[in-house]
């Protein structure tokens, strides 16, 4: 199949998969994170969650990739040594990736989380807080589980941006399945074979990401009750 | 003073005895995606004339060669945050990359040919081609040289976007000869269905005032310890026959120049 590149654009297709769990995973933390500061009580924690908002939406996904991959490696390079480190520290590119992933998905995920804390309705948590449960208690047990729910819809356009943003970072040589699918293609010339079949790879990955968070919606929406017309 | 030489043997010590115990790869960028000079297998190896010579020459160098794939655009900027130590790329020499990196030697610098109908005779282009039609691509170097060596002696120079397009006109006989780079003429025209009946002809075009002075490996700026180990090595090869092994594998002529 595909000329025997077949294999090596499935292997690619596993460390796409891959870059893209684990940089979500990163997301989320930092898009928790990011919410909490957001809607802290006290001024210059909400303007540092605002500022990391802010700050990473509104520059490219490439250029904060070329930034991390490239003068990241330059900053350690010249704060290494200075440390004592003599050794040469890489960062490999699918570090560089995740990182640079997790952080601009983070800042977009603040603000879905945020929204989806906001629409909690207040009485929820002080109900919570009556029924003598702690801080951390309300948060996980009451919170969290409703926010989810509202968090999905955003959460899912998320998730399928950066499943496809991953193809970025093969600029930087992580060979993931973008990269080989243009080895193939570079080598036998034949470039819409091998761009038809990854652009098919990243649909069913797609897809399939949509059929379980749909089921993921629906046990969260358990007991809520939606109107039929 | 005798303290401050103490200290500066010293340290030339420990920094020498570092380099000798560390003895680090060479790590050489690449982009594979350059047939037949760098590509994938379809069991996603590297192959290609850039990776056997590197190969090559890290053997003779003895020292243990690490390849990194990255794309062309990266290839600098990783060989300047050391992320590699050399580039093997089938990269040009240029006034503009010796800005920013030094090279070695040229390792390979393949000519312009001219391309005609099978059984031509050229001795002297600016001669044999008087009046004749001849194809090269609009503003490439080819045609800087066709313009000014080729015009003024009679030669009536026709212009095409892109080489594939003067190759259809040279099989439709709307131009006597196509003048391009040995490489894109072979790959792109003679190996395929329509280039038979066609061949090379002439002498090598390689006037460094409009071809540059070919591909060399890349190192970093100030790094002379590397790029003159690795001209003793291209000489090396060059003379025990490796090159020329090497260069069978893919070209059945010289792409070495002189």
């Amino acid at each position: 199949m595909l000329q025997g590149y077949g294999p090596i654009i499935v292997e690619g297709a596993w460390l796409t998969l891959t870059l893209a769990l684990c940089s979500m995973a990163l997301a989320i933390l930092l898009g928790l994170t990011g919410a909490a500061l957001r809607l802290s009580p006290l001024r210059w924690l909400a303007n540092l969650g605002d500022a990391y908002a802010t700050l990473i939406r509104g520059i490219p996904d490439l250029v904060l990739i070329l930034l991390i991959f490239y003068g990241g490696q330059d900053l350690v390079n010249r704060i290494a040594p200075s440390l004592g480190y003599t050794a040469y520290i890489d960062i490999n590119p699918f570090v560089a990736g995740v990182f640079t992933m997790g952080f601009i998905f983070g800042a977009y995920l603040s603000e879905t989380f945020r929204g989806a804390f906001m629409a909690i309705a207040k009485g929820q948590a002080e109900a919570g807080a009556a029924y003598g449960m702690s801080g951390a208690q309300v948060f996980l047990r009451i919170l969290v589980p409703q926010m989810i729910r509202f968090a999905i819809p955003g959460f899912t356009n998320n998730w399928l941006v950066l499943t496809k943003a991953t193809a970025l970072i093969s600029v930087v040589g992580l060979q993931d399945m973008m990269f080989k699918a243009k080895n193939a293609a570079d080598a036998t010339r034949e470039p819409f074979t091998f761009y038809l079949a990854v652009a098919g790879l990243y649909l069913l990955l797609t897809s399939v990401s949509l059929l379980l968070l749909r089921a993921v919606e629906k046990r969260y929406s358990v007991g809520v009750r939606t109107a039929e017309i | 003073m005798n303290k401050i030489a103490l200290f500066g043997a010293l340290a030339l010590s420990t920094f020498g005895t570092f380099a000798v115990a560390a003895e680090p790869a060479l790590r050489i960028g690449i982009e594979a995606a350059y047939p037949p000079f760098a590509f994938k297998t379809a069991d996603g190896k590297i192959a290609g004339f850039d990776y056997d010579i590197g190969n090559e020459l890290c053997a003779q160098m003895q020292v243990k060669c690490q390849w990194v794939e990255q794309e062309f655009d990266g290839l600098i900027p990783s060989l300047k945050v050391r992320k590699v130590d050399a580039v093997l790329s089938s990269m040009s020499i240029t006034e503009d990359r010796l800005k920013s990196v030094d090279f070695s030697k040229k390792y390979y610098h393949t000519p312009g040919k001219l391309v005609m109908k099978e059984g031509s005779q050229i001795q002297d282009p600016g001669v044999d081609l008087k009046g004749k039609k001849v194809a090269v691509q609009r503003a490439s170097t080819y045609d800087r040289y066709a313009s000014a060596e080729l015009t003024p002696a009679g030669v009536n120079v026709v212009r095409y976007g892109s080489n594939n397009e003067a190759f259809l006109d040279l099989l439709a006989g709307r131009v006597d000869a196509v003048l391009a780079d040995v490489v894109n003429i072979d790959e792109g025209f003679l190996k395929t269905d329509g280039g038979k009946g066609f061949a090379l002809v002439g002498p090598d075009f390689n006037d460094p005032r409009y071809f540059g002075r070919g591909a060399g490996i890349a190192v970093r700026k100030g790094d002379a310890a590397t790029a003159e180990k690795l001209n003793a090595a291209i000489d090396a090869i060059r003379s025990n026959g490796k090159y020329a092994e090497v260069q069978a594998k893919y070209f059945d002529y010289d792409i070495y120049g002189q």
